[in-house]
């Protein structure tokens, strides 16, 4: 047999026909790779403009709700390409991902991007209809979330660049 | 198609793209980059952010184009919003693919697949300027209610589907046969 038997989960993903499929293959892992980039660069850059939006940086002219309206299908769009091949690549590997602090630190980072994605949603984009065509007077929580959101969504592009770097550091 | 690439390798190895690798790899730049383990996967995240800032532009002004969103500003308006975005972000990704270069010239000079993604880049780099001119161009004779036409819809697409194997590129540089 070429694979060992699995011990723990991880090691069954890894050790599965599709893990097995996707690392032993020349085109897949570069594959799914470049569908990754293309759907982070779509959530990232579409997300920028609403934090901006949000920051009254830019985009002043467009109302707050329009510019969630406009950007947000695109936003969940690329995060559901990016999370699907992010997962197929997670999978092919999977043993190495789990012990490696920078994939975990992207793991948390992406839960935190995703609270402070809920918080505004729920509590702060309530009061939407006092300040959609604002620009200077954008309340705090608004300026808050788009500050936090630049920040958290370059700190999961660093950790996810830095597990590539680092995945045989760990055993 | 592995077959060409590999005869596209042999001859940038005959070239004096060899010479030239091997002298950016003794540069003092090169060295730096070389002994500072974070220096490239730092500018490998400036480059993708900068992809992230320009291919969101120029999807949120196709969209505009493609009347899909951004229907309350004109288009010029949506132009001067997002095209300077477009251009910073490219400036961007030629800075910090330059230092990816001197960083791992042999990787990259000596590699078939990055010539062909530098091709696409000025590919882009030059449709862009025209799209971009020919757009703002026939809106603004066109005045507030101009709606694009089928070759600038279909143009606007393309320059988007350009931006994407133009990713591809840069990801399958990693892997090409050098």
């Amino acid at each position: 047999m070429m694979y060992p038997e699995p011990t723990n989960i991880w090691q069954s993903l890894e050790f599965s026909s599709l893990g097995i499929y996707i690392a032993e293959s020349t085109w897949a892992f570069p594959t799914l790779e470049t569908f990754h980039v293309i759907g982070l660069v779509t959530v990232i850059g579409t997300i920028m403009v609403m934090d901006l939006r949000l920051l009254g940086l830019a985009s002043g002219t467009v109302p707050v709700t329009r510019m969630s309206k406009d950007t947000l299908p695109w936003t969940w769009a690329g995060f559901i390409l990016a999370a699907i091949t992010g997962g197929l690549l997670f999978i092919s590997k999977a043993s190495s991902y789990v012990i490696n602090p920078y994939f975990l630190w992207k793991m948390g980072l992406l839960v935190l991007a995703g609270l402070n994605m809920l918080v505004f949603h729920f509590l702060t984009y309530r009061t939407v209809t006092h300040w959609d065509e604002g620009v200077q007077g954008m309340p705090f929580g608004a300026k808050v979330a788009g500050v936090l959101s630049l920040l958290f969504w370059i700190a999961v592009v660093f950790f996810g660049r830095a597990i590539g770097f680092t995945l045989g550091f760990y055993y | 198609m592995g077959d060409l690439l590999f005869n596209f390798t042999e001859w940038l190895r005959s070239t004096m793209l060899v010479e030239l690798a091997l002298w950016i790899s003794d540069t003092s730049l090169s060295f730096w980059i070389v002994t500072h383990f974070w220096a490239i996967p730092i500018f490998q995240v400036i480059h993708i952010l900068a992809i992230a800032a320009a291919f969101g532009a120029a999807l949120m002004m196709s969209l505009r184009l493609l009347n899909i969103a951004g229907g309350n500003r004109t288009v010029p308006e949506v132009g001067r919003r997002y095209f300077p975005w477009l251009w910073w972000g490219l400036l961007t990704l030629v800075v910090s693919g330059f230092f990816m270069i001197v960083g791992e010239p042999v990787r990259e000079l000596i590699n078939p697949i990055f010539w062909i993604k530098m091709a696409l880049v000025i590919a882009l780099v030059v449709l862009t300027i025209g799209f971009q001119k020919a757009v703002v161009r026939r809106a603004e004779t066109g005045g507030a209610t101009w709606r694009a036409s089928g070759g600038v819809r279909a143009s606007a697409f393309l320059l988007l589907i350009l931006w994407c194997l133009i990713m591809a590129g840069g990801r399958w540089i990693a892997y090409a046969p050098v």
